[in-house]
């Protein structure tokens, strides 16, 4: 079992897991994800169509081996994290004593004055004693530096299992409507009413900013909370965060019998309605173009997102069976045996996707800890600096560390050649 | 001035800049080829020199469009070559050996013949990225891609000065082995912390703009995979002593997975960050 776990909790094992985990997501970029199984194997050959389907490659990173293969990955960070804290607070308590440093520092220059040249290399507390060495004078600098690549394993397992738990317990809806429409959100005790929808246009056409005003209402209780949400400005209501996902048109069906109006609906393209009073009887909106033109491939198309030329491509169905197509443009009509259908009163609908996941806030705390890890990692390089006193009365400098060895030894003996220069020029 | 003429300004500065970056590594060439101290020494001050002209070019195309230069490919691959040449000049005044231009140059040359290629038209915002975090996310990206792009060019440095161990005139004007692999892991180690960054701020904005702050589309996968690629790289490092040649390689690599996250996936891959 021991030898398990220190199979599992090793650095071989972690970059093992790292390995496969880029050839995972290298497959989930390139192969199209979440299609039909007869995409892959019409688009594919139908022995690798069938293989990507087998190995679940057509969903990699919702898939069983993927979720192992994370699950072992945080396995590996919390056991490498676990193993390496007592170090660490060992470390950190004892560590960094003149005994220790004297053994594993370097020697690197003569100085006649450590303790200014400690204190102009950033040693801001220097101990001084005497041992089995002799007299000595010792300083450590930056010791949380030796924390910022644990903490930079912690947070990143803080951030997996945020985004682990938020995957399974976040609620996501999507509400979509006009201005006036109230819709129940999803098994919610929420209802959502649209009260209006601007799509604000620059000069040139193109839009600016999507902006929904909504009121959510809580249907056991009554009480209300209204905002607006527009894109990159999303608004929390009753805890839920609403956001301003898309748009599309809309526009009312009307069917007439003879001169009587017997049924409305509003229709969002892609949206049907059937005709209560023939059974079997349906139309849909398929499609609405404020500026309707005729493409060059012969396909409907709108010219700008002005209403100069306002048209419904519409789809008839009797029976489930397609009964025709066409574009119907503002005055026309659909009539099919004594009824009559008209769309009317064109307009934008909004699409607000409404979403609760408790756990983002712990991925954001991970992230933050990784951010701040690595700071500490690369630019808070732990040093020790220490001198002992020779027969003569000067002193032999010594340097460690393990991150910046060289640099920091190099930094050490050029200031001290500097203070040499320094006390040089003074002398003269 | 109107924003055309300013735009005016900006198409005349980064074709400048262009033919000063292409002269630069010209100069560069001819200093290793014909060994000689003069060409070097020109090529260093037009080097710098184009930089200071291409952050005029930024800065008065960012005035012209009326925001930010980083929206589009062609922003964003000058503004990619200006972060190398950022980097580089910051790296050489810290390690201070000129031939580091001689491996950076080429690099910023193609990611600005790359730049030059694309539409250069300024095109209004749409919605998802008008947004504070544009700046931010994009600005770190190209600290990191720059930085990345130096540890690439002093990496390539150390496998080629390994070819050329007889030469003098390369053991003396190319650092020892040593000093180019600290300054690769330097490099990559900046890049990182950025790259990082950018994935944090990038999630956040995402958050906000599209509900959700991690969606597995191609640019964000490909962002992993390169933090994974230098992640490997860091640890191999520290924890197993991989240093040298093996670093080097790695480093190559990371680099290869940058330019692929970044046009290989915007251009073979669609998926929500097409427009970047």
């Amino acid at each position: 079992m021991k030898k398990l776990f220190r199979i599992l909790f090793s650095m071989r094992s972690a970059l093992i897991l790292l390995g496969i985990l880029v050839a995972a997501c290298v497959a989930g970029s390139v192969i199209p994800q979440g299609k039909e199984a007869s995409f892959y194997l019409t688009e594919y050959s139908q022995k690798a169509g069938g293989a990507i389907l087998a190995l679940g490659l057509d969903d990699v990173f919702h898939c069983p081996w993927f979720v192992v293969l994370t699950g072992f990955l945080c396995l590996n960070l919390l056991g490498c994290s676990l193993v390496r804290f007592p170090v660490l607070i060992r470390q950190t308590r004892s560590g960094f004593t003149p005994e220790t440093f004297l053994k594993k520092g370097e020697e690197l220059c003569d100085s006649t004055d450590p303790e200014t040249l400690f204190a102009h290399c950033g040693f801001r507390r220097l101990y001084k004693g005497e041992n089995e060495y002799g007299r000595y004078i010792y300083g450590v600098k930056n010791k949380a530096g030796i924390w910022g690549a644990w903490l930079c394993h912690l947070g990143i397992l803080i951030v997996i299992t945020g985004f682990g738990l938020g995957q399974m317990k976040q609620v996501q809806y999507a509400v979509y409507g006009v201005p006036g429409q109230t819709k129940q959100i999803g098994d919610t005790k929420y209802e959502l009413s649209i009260d209006d929808f601007d799509v604000s246009l620059r000069d040139d056409a193109t839009v600016e900013q999507y902006l929904a005003s909504i009121t959510m209402r809580d249907t056991k209780t009554g009480g209300e909370m209204s905002g607006q949400t527009s894109v990159n400005h999303p608004c929390t209501l009753f805890g839920l965060r609403c956001y301003q996902n898309s748009t599309g048109w809309a526009a009312d069906a009307q069917i007439w019998k003879e001169d009587e109006l017997i049924q409305e609906a509003v229709l969002c393209a892609g949206e049907y309605v059937n005709v209560e009073d023939k059974d079997g009887l349906s139309v849909m909106l398929s499609a609405f173009y404020p500026d309707y033109i005729q493409g060059e491939d012969g396909m409907p198309q709108t010219a700008s997102p002005q209403m100069n030329n306002p048209a419904y491509l519409y789809r008839l169905y009797y029976q489930n069976e397609l009964l025709g197509m066409n574009i119907l443009k503002a005055d026309e009509a659909i009539t099919v045996d004594a009824y009559t259908i008209i769309f009317t009163d064109p307009r934008s609908y909004t699409l607000i996707q409404i979403k609760r996941d408790p756990f983002t806030p712990i991925a954001a705390l991970g992230a933050l800890i990784v951010m701040i890890a690595l700071i500490l990692a690369f630019y808070l390089r732990t040093a020790e600096a220490g001198a002992v006193q020779k027969e003569d009365g000067t002193w032999k400098v010594f340097g460690y560390s393990r991150k910046g060895g060289a640099e920091f030894a190099g930094m050490l003996k050029e200031k001290q050649k500097e203070l040499e220069r320094g006390s040089g020029q003074e002398a003269r | 001035m109107n924003s055309d003429q300013f735009l005016n300004i900006e198409n005349v500065l980064f074709t400048i800049v262009m033919a000063g970056y292409l002269l630069s590594m010209i100069l560069y060439v001819l200093f290793f080829v014909l060994k000689k101290e003069k060409p070097g020494k020109w090529a260093g001050m037009i080097a710098a020199a184009s930089f200071v002209l291409h952050t005029a070019a930024l800065i008065v195309r960012g005035i012209g469009a009326g925001r930010l230069p980083l929206t589009n490919q062609y922003e964003f691959a000058t503004s990619f070559a200006w972060g190398i040449c950022a980097c580089y000049l910051v790296f050489l005044w810290k390690y201070r050996f000129r031939a580091l231009g001689a491996f950076v140059m080429p690099v910023i040359f193609l990611v600005i013949g790359y730049a030059a290629m694309q539409s250069r038209e300024v095109r209004e915002l749409m919605p998802a990225l008008r947004s504070n975090w544009l700046a931010i996310h994009v600005s770190s990206a190209i600290v990191s891609y720059g930085a990345f792009g130096v540890s690439f060019a002093v990496s390539l440095m150390f496998l080629i000065r390994r070819k050329m161990a007889g030469s003098s005139f390369w053991q003396e004007h190319i650092p020892e082995e040593k000093k180019l692999d600290l300054i690769s892991y330097r490099a990559v180690s900046l890049g990182f912390m950025f790259l990082t960054f950018v994935m944090v701020s990038g999630a956040i904005w995402a958050e906000h703009a599209w509900g959700s702050y991690w969606s597995w589309d191609p640019k964000e996968t490909w962002s992993l995979i390169t933090w994974i690629i230098y992640a490997i790289y860091l640890h191999l490092r520290i924890s197993k002593g991989w240093k040298g040649k093996s670093a080097a390689v790695f480093a190559v690599i990371g680099f290869v997975c940058v330019i692929f996250t970044y046009i290989g996936v915007n251009t073979l891959i669609p998926g929500i960050h097409s427009y970047a």
